[in-house]
């Protein structure tokens, strides 16, 4: 490479930072820089390049006003003293457009978000490589690390004898829901399946034990409502898609200098296809990794479906097929979570995770039982063999208290919380915490957010980490009923609340798109890019600062610490932890929580 | 349609201040101009209502769910 000289020219009254920037790059590189001072006048300016005699001129522009008629009256008094065409002419800073600076005869024009890399491109006369963001992301498992030890003595003694009562409870009992999982455990061959051969002995095992619809799907080819199998055409037309976009994919990172917390969001159109275009544009845009959604009477249908299937409502089937496009379009450093939690499919839906690739689940019985509608005798033996399928399959599973949005307090969707989370310790099992950080129905009506939104999160948070030492992924998503359809508000309100997990040493956060509090239609794409750039912009502003809990959160999280005891106390004393979910120990119908009837009769003694 | 709207992935938003005299009208002025810019599936996703005037996002679903896809390319452009 050879080494130029390159005059740098702020011509502008005061600024010159981009300039010195783009001179220290150049330095480095090898070039000989002159900057000269600020507030010169173009003939002045024409002047410095006659008397230096420069390869390069690079003018930087910050102010708009007059901005076409100066940079027009230096190209013509350049060219009127005969030395344009022996320089290579460049233009930058925040009032400038390429396409102005084509217009009035620059060799190159740099708009706001120049990078140093592009001026010393355009310096050496070569074609300027996008480098391809952090293409070294890769997959983090943020429940490394924690020893899962109890720091609160009554509690873990609490949660033992619970976690007894349970799986004594449940040693003799099954349901269609685990049966259909052990099937596709012994009987569905992934590799099988991916080389098309067929898996006959599955299919004939497995449809006598769906229920009606996935049943009449199996024998009589009758699809679910709004639902269809894509065409070859669509699916070669996918796989271009998807090629073409690998070839020019970014990873950026949203955290910066930060190492967590690692940033989720959720897909699930009812369109595979549509989910691949919402993933690539999350990835492109920062997300670590998504979250799939299936719809919501999938919870309600004993079985899943087969094959490559859109839906045309909110919610995108859980078939192998569906799972596996998905699976095959993310980027390597992509995390990749498919929900187990709620519904009748909760077992068989972690072992196909598993088998299928994914990188976490979700569980929760309590939240199952009563805020999801699955009947809690169900849910709990079911929950059980998720939870061993989810630590066979080494899934990471974060457990939800999105019951407080019924109306059940903190502390005992936090007791419910934690009896899973004991439950899956005991079974090998790698649970995640996940505190709601919601504007809850307990808050609006006793007005622990009246003033901020910030103490009673913390104070969730600073519970947690007093009672175990286990990884806090807060969701889901961050900041339920706070935000509105203004997608400015939506999405601050989105940002502060990441911002405030990520102060507080959570290490994932799941965030919603800007459409969050619109009900009227599907989300758009640009509303998750909205919502990714916010939060980025929040990362940015915070960088590693912490937030310390105030005195009144403190308080707070003491309350909520002996809430949980106090519930748990109660189950233990009840004796049964089924009828406990009954009798409303971990939220009651005046709380808001109704036990689920979905599956209601379906236990069965072994 | 036209092929630039193919490129759509799923909608279009149209934001802006329309000066009017009630959220009411500016509601009607709103879903007015989608329908003159040749929109069938549009709603108002956002819209305040203050002294000039509104504040308004209208959206446009140009790919919803289970559609073919302009943005797909190839033959299965519809």
């Amino acid at each position: 490479m050879t080494a130029r000289k390159i005059l740098l020219v702020p011509l502008d009254p005061v600024h010159d930072v981009g300039l010195k920037m783009i001179r220290r790059g150049l330095a480095e590189a090898g070039h000989e820089t002159m900057l000269l001072p600020p507030d010169l006048s173009v003939e002045e300016v024409v002047q410095e390049v006659m008397r230096t005699a420069p390869d390069t001129v690079l003018i930087s522009r910050t102010l708009g006003y007059g901005v076409a008629e100066v940079l027009a009256r230096l190209v013509d008094l350049l060219d009127a003293v005969g030395v344009r065409d022996r320089i290579r002419l460049g233009v930058g800073g925040m009032a400038v457009r390429p396409e102005l600076a084509a217009e009035l005869g620059f060799d190159g024009g740099f708009g706001p978000g120049t990078t140093v890399a592009e001026a010393l491109a355009f310096v050496e006369d070569r074609e300027y490589r996008q480098v391809q963001g952090d293409s070294r992301k890769e997959k983090q498992d943020f429940t490394a690390g924690y020893s899962y030890e109890y720091r609160h003595r009554g509690i873990r003694e609490k949660l033992a004898a619970i976690t007894d009562m349970i799986l004594t409870w449940a040693e003799n009992k099954t349901s269609p829901g685990v049966e259909r999982a052990a099937v596709r455990e012994e009987l569905w061959d992934v590799d099988r399946w991916r080389n098309y051969e067929p898996v006959n002995d599955f299919f004939n095992a497995y449809a006598g034990l769906c229920g009606e619809t996935a049943r009449n799907f199996y024998e009589k080819g009758i699809f679910p409502p709004k639902t269809r199998r894509f065409t070859r055409k669509e699916v070669a037309a996918l796989e271009d898609y998807v090629s073409r976009t690998a070839e020019r994919m970014m990873a950026p990172r949203l955290q910066r200098g930060r190492p967590k917390p690692l940033v989720f969001n959720q897909y699930g159109t009812g369109c595979p296809f549509m989910d691949i275009g919402h993933i690539k544009v999350s990835e492109g845009w920062g997300a670590d990794g998504v979250i799939h959604f299936d719809p919501s009477w999938g919870a309600r249908t004993e079985g899943l479906f087969d094959g490559f299937l859109t839906h045309e409502e909110d919610g995108t089937l859980i078939t192998p097929a569906n799972l596996n496009r998905i699976k095959k379009s993310l980027e390597p450093g992509t995390l990749w979570q498919v929900r187990a939690h709620r519904g009748l499919n909760t077992p068989e839906t972690a072992v196909l995770a598993g088998k299928i690739g994914a990188d976490l689940t979700k569980i929760n019985i309590c939240y199952g039982a009563l805020g999801a509608g699955t009947e809690p005798a169900r849910m709990t033996v079911d929950g059980i063999w998720t939870i061993r399928y989810a630590a066979k399959y080494n899934l990471p599973f974060d457990v939800v208290t999105n019951e407080e949005l019924c109306g059940v307090p903190a502390y005992k969707a936090f007791a419910g919380m934690l009896i899973t989370v004991d439950l899956a310790l005991r079974l090998g099992g790698r649970p995640v915490l996940q505190p709601l950080f919601c504007y809850s129905p307990e808050v609006m009506i006793g007005g622990q957010m009246e003033d901020n939104y910030v103490d009673f999160n913390a104070a969730k948070v600073v519970a947690l980490k007093q009672i175990i030492d286990a990884p806090v992924w807060p969701g889901a998503p961050v900041g339920f009923l706070t935000q509105t359809e203004d997608r400015v508000q939506s999405s601050a309100a989105t940002a502060f609340h990441a911002c405030a997990a990520a102060m507080l040493g959570a290490d994932a956060v799941t965030i919603a798109s800007s459409d969050e509090a619109y009900s009227g239609g599907p989300i758009s794409v640009p509303a998750k890019i909205d919502t990714l750039q916010a939060v980025k912009a929040g990362f940015r502003f915070f960088g590693r600062l912490e937030l310390t809990p105030t005195r009144q959160a403190e308080l707070w999280s003491e309350e909520i610490i002996a809430g949980i005891e106090d519930t748990l106390a109660r189950v233990v004393e009840k004796g049964d932890f089924v009828q406990a979910l009954y009798d409303g120990v971990l939220g009651s119908r005046e709380d808001g929580a109704y036990p689920g009837r979905n599956g209601r009769g379906t236990v069965i003694e072994k | 349609m036209s092929k630039v709207m193919d490129n759509i992935m799923d909608a279009l938003d149209l934001e802006t201040f329309l000066v009017c005299g009630s959220e009411e009208e500016g509601r009607r002025l709103t879903l007015q101009m989608v329908k003159e810019l040749g929109f069938k599936d549009a709603d108002i996703v956002f819209i305040q209502f203050q002294g000039p005037g509104v504040r308004v996002r209208a959206r446009a679903y140009v790919h919803r769910s289970g559609d073919v896809y302009g943005w797909l390319g190839g033959e299965v452009v519809s």
